[in-house]
């Protein structure tokens, strides 16, 4: 049993970091966000198989939910693609 | 290409790290001294804070310091955006002006209504649930502030406003919850106890069901603090940018 959290760990922490790098190198930041968004639910389910459900319901609310919408009505208020 | 080449790299540098490490690892045994204290005390102990849940009696009874000060912190943070968005008494009714329409089709907007029903119900019980299972005043917060944003991107603010739910009521509510987290604390020096005393000042148990003493007032007065005061941000944010292009005098 504790192989296979472990592999699902594993696999979800490498999902969270292939999404992360494609958030950090998104030029479209509506695109970016949803990247993001990904990235904090393969966390949430690492907090989850780390035997933290108290954190995993903070973290769903805000990181999926709270900090999206933040960004997405800030991203409103400029440009949405990222010029260099 | 260019990304994938950098992801590649990423990917198979943590790879050979973890690897590295996971040859050096040796696994803990037991547990830690101050954990097992924790577990003995947290119901039945001679340290008891009559709650099951042992990490919300670490948030509020143990460490209850340490949360009140993150409460003050969250506190400063949404005094700070609403120090940023300040607006005149004319400017905040003219934000107020707009018609509630649907901005998106019929059936996003009825599944809506559902979920911010369901949202309550599954908030509220996070945060009254958290002397017995995992939860908490904080998360159950964050998990209410969803339902306004959600009502915002499906019908717009006016909707909220119109409804009675504006920036004034929130901070209202807000300075309620963090009034009760203050009086909760020092209630317990009105009768020589110290300041967050929780035992056996406040009641253990109501009704059969265990109430962790002080525990279930903070997660309760935390969980409109948190609630509202993301709200009250998030009806800020939405005010359309032209609007604020014409109360700050910005030409276009």
């Amino acid at each position: 049993m504790i192989e296979l959290h472990l592999t699902i760990l594993a696999i979800t922490a490498l999902i969270g970091l292939t999404f992360s790098y494609l958030a950090i190198t998104e030029k479209d930041l509506l695109k970016a966000v949803a990247y993001s968004a990904v990235q904090a639910i393969a966390y949430a389910i690492i907090f989850y198989l780390l035997m933290a459900p108290d954190i995993v319901l903070a973290y769903v609310a805000i990181a999926v939910g709270i900090y999206s919408a933040l960004l997405v009505f800030i991203i409103g208020k400029t440009e949405r693609y990222e010029v260099v | 290409m260019k990304r994938l080449i950098g992801l590649i790299i990423i990917l198979t540098i943590t790879l050979g790290v973890a690897y590295y490490v996971s040859q050096n690892l040796t696994p803990q045994k037991s547990l830690h001294p101050l954990g097992k204290f924790y577990l003995k005390n947290s119901y039945f102990g001679d340290y008891s804070a009559k709650s099951p849940e042992a990490v919300t009696s670490i948030v509020w009874d143990y460490r209850g310091l340490d949360t009140l000060f993150e409460t003050a912190v969250f506190f400063i943070a949404i005094i700070g955006s609403l120090t940023l968005f300040r607006l005149s008494k004319e400017q905040s009714e003219e934000a107020k002006q707009g018609e509630p329409k649907r901005e998106l089709p019929e059936p996003v907007c009825a599944v809506t209504k559902i979920i911010v029903a369901m949202i309550l119900a599954v908030s509220a019980s996070i945060a009254l649930h958290g002397q017995l299972t995992p939860g908490g005043g904080f998360q159950g917060g964050s998990a209410l502030a969803v339902a306004p944003l959600l009502i915002i991107a499906a019908y717009s603010k006016y909707a909220l406003e119109k409804n009675g739910l504006d920036k004034t009521r929130a901070i209202i509510i807000r300075s309620i919850g963090l009034l009760g987290i203050a009086l909760t604390a020092l209630t317990p020096l009105l009768v020589k106890g110290y300041f967050m005393q929780n035992q056996p000042i406040f009641p253990g148990k109501a009704l059969g069901a265990p109430l962790g003493g002080s525990l279930v007032y903070y997660n309760l007065f935390e969980y409109l603090a948190v609630g509202a005061g993301f709200t009250a941000v998030f009806l800020l944010l939405s005010i359309p940018e032209e609007k604020f292009r014409k109360f700050l005098g910005v030409k276009q």
